[in-house]
């Protein structure tokens, strides 16, 4: 369980949340500025709130006086926060609480080429792995990751996320996740928070909630788990877990391998008819299930590929393009996307 | 000469010894809290630096006679080796702090934050990370102390006077050289100054310079 109150007053914004829930890792969605961070650094015993209590199943935080030293939280920040005057292994070692631990998440993460090295000569993706797991050493009773991907390119995020993928079944700790992206949420997240101007405005599971258009986060990611059928010049061709199959750019992917696909709903353009000559990989026919306005943000049109029995994926439109096309439920249409618009992460560190 | 040469480094440094860890921790103090009223506190800490040597001196001497405040305490403290370290330390100290309390702003707070996250006690995180990390800037700062309490002269003279062999250091040494019109002398212990100093202060920029890497 974790479950949250804190009040937060600084300068004239006021962060102001409670909620409580059955996830063993909560993720924490929402704008800039929403106070995602400022959540993390309060619980962390960063900064002082007006109010705060954080209970984890037997083990609570039950007031703002506790010292950070006592909180037993592990805490990795964007910037990874290692001690530039340490090595990897003494990062780990300063403050360790379980060294046989310490080795474990050595091995988990993958580190143990980095342990002589010192900060300064680590990239951001090794960085990051360090400080969670100089976070896990610590034998936190929660992780608290504020966008631990969120400094590093596409490549990197693709190849760290499964590391927090493994953290997550192997240690079992519960964990609360800041993130920009639907698809990291997606991938590691039991349930989502949405926050925005310093309070929660919605909850549930990350594929309800982050489908909806006014979540604030822009255009959402179409989600899925494949596998890898086919592979070659730096494309591979994956069958989706539930039914159809998409072309995707990658190099150094087996076939074989399980992944995790995502596709922005606004980089997906909709034809009635199959166009020719086109460069998109990617032309799917598909089965209109469900056209969605959202007075603000356009139109959302859900299709499934295969005839009406393979994988969901939406597209979002502008109103007067789904007018034009005259599209409805029921309808079928070809779902268009770039191989070098889809974002692929492996399941394999 | 070798005389003056050791009354100097033992002066100076002993002086050194008591100002750098007084001074570094009132950095610290200065670097990392805030409550109404700091900027006069710091300005009370930073007064030895612009206030004249002397007023220093006769305020030591006043603090220290018979029937002042501390002179009970230590009668026959004035006009010797301790007296001279005293005055010297006094003025050193605050160019000690606010060497330091610089080298401590460079250290990021979040990096300490992140000690007391992994279960680190302020005084281990002070020990094990803000030290470390501000150590060429406390170092310099150390250095700065022991060449300011190396040329210390308007308290010194007040307070411990010119006493060959326990409190005569090398700037007191010139100035009773130019009393006795021995310019000679005067310009041989001139010559080594300006030597100690060249070495301090180069030391101390080389230093000052690395602080901010790791």
């Amino acid at each position: 369980m974790i479950a949250f109150d804190v009040q937060l007053q600084q300068g004239r914004f006021l962060l102001d949340v409670q909620w409580q829930s059955q996830a063993r890792c909560l993720g924490i969605c929402g704008p800039s500025g929403s106070g995602k961070s400022t959540l993390l650094e309060a619980l962390a015993g960063w900064r002082t709130p007006r109010r705060l209590s954080l209970r984890l199943d037997a083990f609570s935080v039950p007031s703002a006086e506790i010292p950070p030293e006592r909180r037993e939280l592990g805490y990795v920040p964007q910037d990874g926060l290692l001690w530039p005057h340490l090595c990897v292994r003494e990062n780990l070692a300063l403050g360790c609480a379980n060294p046989e631990l310490a080795q474990r998440t050595v091995a988990v993460l993958g580190i143990e080429a980095l342990l002589e090295r010192m900060p300064e000569q680590l990239s951001g993706g090794e960085r990051q792995r360090v400080s969670l797991a100089r976070a896990i050493a610590r034998q936190p009773r929660a992780l608290l990751l504020d966008e631990p991907l969120g400094a590093l390119d596409a490549g990197l995020r693709r190849r760290i996320l499964p590391y927090l993928a493994r953290v997550g079944e192997e240690f079992r700790i519960p964990t609360l996740f800041v993130s920009h992206d639907p698809a990291e949420v997606l991938a590691l997240c039991d349930e989502v928070v949405l926050f925005e101007a310093g309070r929660i405005v919605r909850g549930g599971p990350p594929a309800v909630v982050l489908r909806e258009q006014d979540s604030g986060l822009g255009a959402f990611e179409n989600i899925f788990h494949g596998e890898v059928v086919q592979a070659d010049e730096g494309t591979a061709l994956l069958s989706l877990a539930e039914g159809g199959q998409v072309s995707v750019a990658a190099r150094g992917i087996q076939i074989g391998e399980r992944v995790l696909f995502s596709i922005r709903s606004d980089e997906i353009l909709v034809a009635l008819e199959r166009p020719t000559s086109i460069s998109a990989r990617n032309v799917l026919p598909a089965l209109v299930i469900a056209v969605v306005e959202d007075g603000t943000a356009g139109v959302r049109v859900d299709a499934r590929l295969n005839e009406g029995r393979g994988a969901l994926l939406s597209a979002v439109l502008s109103a007067a393009a789904v007018r034009e096309l005259g599209l409805s439920a029921g309808a079928e249409l070809f779902l268009i996307f770039k191989a070098n618009s889809c974002r692929l992460f492996t399941s394999q560190p | 000469m070798l005389e003056i040469l050791t009354t100097t480094l033992l002066v100076a440094g002993l002086a050194g010894c008591l100002a750098a860890p007084l001074g570094i921790l009132l950095g610290y103090w200065m670097a990392r809290s805030e409550f109404p009223g700091k900027s006069v506190v710091e300005t009370l800490i930073a007064l030895p630096l612009t206030l004249p040597p002397t007023a220093i001196g006769y305020l030591l001497l006043v603090l220290f006679s018979r029937g002042g405040l501390l002179g009970h305490w230590s009668p026959r403290f004035l006009f010797t080796w301790k007296a001279a370290v005293l005055a010297a330390a006094v003025m050193a100290m605050p160019l000690v702090a606010r060497t330091a309390r610089a080298a401590f702003a460079e250290v990021d707070p979040r990096l300490e934050l992140m000690g007391r996250s992994n279960g680190l006690g302020p005084l281990t995180v002070f020990r094990r990370i803000t030290l470390p990390l501000a150590r060429h800037g406390l170092l310099a700062a150390s250095l700065l102390g022991f060449g300011r309490a190396m040329g210390e002269f308007g308290a010194t003279v007040i307070v411990a006077g010119i006493i060959p062999g326990e409190t005569e250091t090398i700037s007191l040494a010139i100035f009773q050289e130019i009393q006795l019109g021995n310019s000679a002398g005067a310009l041989e212990l001139v010559a080594i100054a300006t030597l100690l100093s060249f070495l301090l202060v180069w030391t101390t920029e080389r230093l000052l310079r690395r602080k901010a890497s790791p």
